[in-house]
């Protein structure tokens, strides 16, 4: 009894990943294709890209102050201060920035499109988008997607940023250290790959979370009740879903 | 082409649930097309197969005389455009005005520049009695009769052949269906455009059709003129235009 079940719910969770597969070609398949729906592409970079940053931002400034102070507790006791910079620096550009801003983004921007693709169509204006003749996963779907992969990387630089000054601020006003130093310090131990590798998960992290958004919605049912079900799954998967590829991405790009 | 839509011997199920079972239907030039039937009947169904929203099983849909499944994805969408919709709900877009929810298949599917859309779609705004005056709000902010009118608009705008009515008076008070009811007939008699309409409306009904079909468990049981809707015997057409509670049909 207990296999059959498991069994099951293994074959169901196989089919769910098929059916997201299948809609990601298509959307993909026919979002390259022209005509461009520019109009709709240009207002969701505005939703990603401008209206998230107050968001991010402020994730990212009060992230690294906090993990500055507790570099603190734990460096001092073996006079390790001066490592502090390059630990925070690495911890934001490598692992807090991307995951943090994806996780952000993931909660007011994947579950708004949730809700907005699902009220389109438990109101039937999915079915009207295709009776007025236009191909809704080139209208809804790819506009999310494309914007989503190209524009978190951004998110996750001005993350990146903001955080090592948050921890700049804390080390420099709170915790005395010299600013030049701390610069330095900064600096020195930061390299390409720490950048690059971050900017790698954001773009995957923000297709994920369109991808996830978009296909909740897309297939909702069940009128209002539904939308607010599908939106919950849509923030629950593309967070489990960010977490799982921050874990194999780490290994791939180490 | 006599006829703009021919339904042949359809048949659709979701699962073990069948739910039409060869149903055939055609609609002449000009004619006004009405379906009655109980609730969970098929109806809704039937229609989103004719527009090629979800896929049937068996059968064939000719459309201006062409089979549906045989067309590609473009011809497809061509006709469509040919296809007016007025949803139940009205389905207009949330997140555009009036105006360019009214312009939207003439924009998006004739690739009309936008001024020359807008210009139609004002006239289109005046034959459903609005104005300009509503051109620039967004549909949250109509009233339920007004949406109503607004979705009429939009699916007259591409200048459609024929257009399909989901319960057009559902939900609205007796004065504002008067009105739509009014508009449908206009659109019919007047446009010339054919019409496939869907209602438990009676007084609608009367008021509407050329034609009407009865449609119970997943077959046209029965067929006939709007005048032949008060004289015919059958008692399933006598219980549903009375609404009585006993005869052959059983509430679920
Ligand atoms: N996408 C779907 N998946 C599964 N079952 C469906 C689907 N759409 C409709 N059905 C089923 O098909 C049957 C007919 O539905 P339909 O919406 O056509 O009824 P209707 O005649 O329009 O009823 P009403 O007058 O209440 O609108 C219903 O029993 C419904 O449960
Ligand atoms: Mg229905």
């Amino acid at each position: 009894m207990f296999l059959v079940r498991v069994g099951r719910l293994f074959i169901s969770f196989l089919a769910s990943i098929g059916n997201v597969a299948v809609f990601m070609l298509r959307s993909l398949s026919f979002g390259f294709a022209p005509p461009y729906y520019w109009r709709q592409i240009l207002q969701q970079a505005v939703q990603i890209g401008y209206f998230s940053l107050p968001v991010v931002g402020m994730t990212a400034l009060f992230t690294g102050m906090a993990m500055t102070l507790q570099c603190y507790a734990g460096f001092s006791e073996f006079t390790a201060e001066n490592a502090i910079p390059s630990v925070v620096m690495i911890a934001m550009t490598r692992e807090l920035g991307p995951v943090l801003t994806a996780l952000m983004v993931a909660g007011r921007l994947g579950a708004s499109m949730t809700a907005e693709i699902g009220t389109m169509k438990v109101t039937e204006q999915i079915d009207a988008l295709t009776t007025l003749s236009v191909n809704s996963y080139k209208y809804l779907v790819f506009p999310r997607l494309l914007t989503g992969t190209t524009l978190l990387p951004f998110l996750v630089f001005i993350d990146d940023i903001i955080g090592i000054l948050g921890g700049y601020l804390v080390g420099v006003y709170h915790l005395n250290f010299n600013a030049a130093n701390y610069i330095r310090n900064t600096f020195e131990a930061l390299t390409f790959s720490d950048i690059s590798s971050g900017l790698v998960k954001g773009a995957v992290f923000g297709f994920l979370i369109c991808l996830m958004g978009c296909y909740q919605g897309y297939f909702s049912k069940g009128g209002a009740e539904g939308v607010g079900r599908a939106t919950t799954n849509s923030v629950v998967t593309s967070s489990i879903l960010i977490l799982l590829f921050d874990c194999i991405l780490t290994f791939i790009l180490f | 082409m006599e006829f703009v839509v021919e339904v042949e011997n359809l048949t659709k199920s979701f699962g073990t649930k069948a739910v039409l079972q060869g149903v055939s239907l055609k609609i002449r030039r000009g004619e006004s097309y009405v379906v009655i039937g109980g609730s969970g009947s098929g109806k809704s169904v039937l229609v989103k197969c004719i527009l090629g929203l979800i896929p049937y099983d068996v059968g064939s849909i000719k459309i201006n005389g062409r089979d549906i499944s045989k067309l590609s994805q473009k011809e497809l969408f061509q006709t469509r455009l040919k296809c007016g919709v007025l949803y139940q709900g009205g389905a207009l877009f949330d997140s555009l005005t009036v105006i360019d929810n009214v312009s939207f298949g003439l924009v998006y599917g004739y690739g009309m520049p936008k001024k020359k859309a807008y210009a139609i779609a004002l006239e289109k705004l005046r034959s459903v009695d609005l104005d300009e005056s509503v051109a620039r709000i967004y549909p949250a902010e109509l009233s339920g009769g007004m949406m109503k009118r607004v979705a009429l608009a939009r699916a007259i705008a591409t200048a459609p052949d024929i257009i399909f009515f989901d319960e057009p008076t559902t939900g609205l008070d007796p004065i504002t269906s008067g009105t739509i009811n009014d508009l449908i007939v206009k659109c019919t008699k007047e446009m010339g455009i054919s019409a496939l309409s869907i209602t438990h409306d009676i007084n609608s009904l009367k008021h509407i059709s050329n034609r009407v079909g009865l449609l119970h468990n997943g077959k046209m049981i029965w067929e006939g003129s709007n005048a032949e809707l008060t004289t015919t015997t059958n008692p399933y057409v006598v219980q549903f235009i009375n609404g009585n509670s006993h005869g052959p049909f059983t509430s679920n």
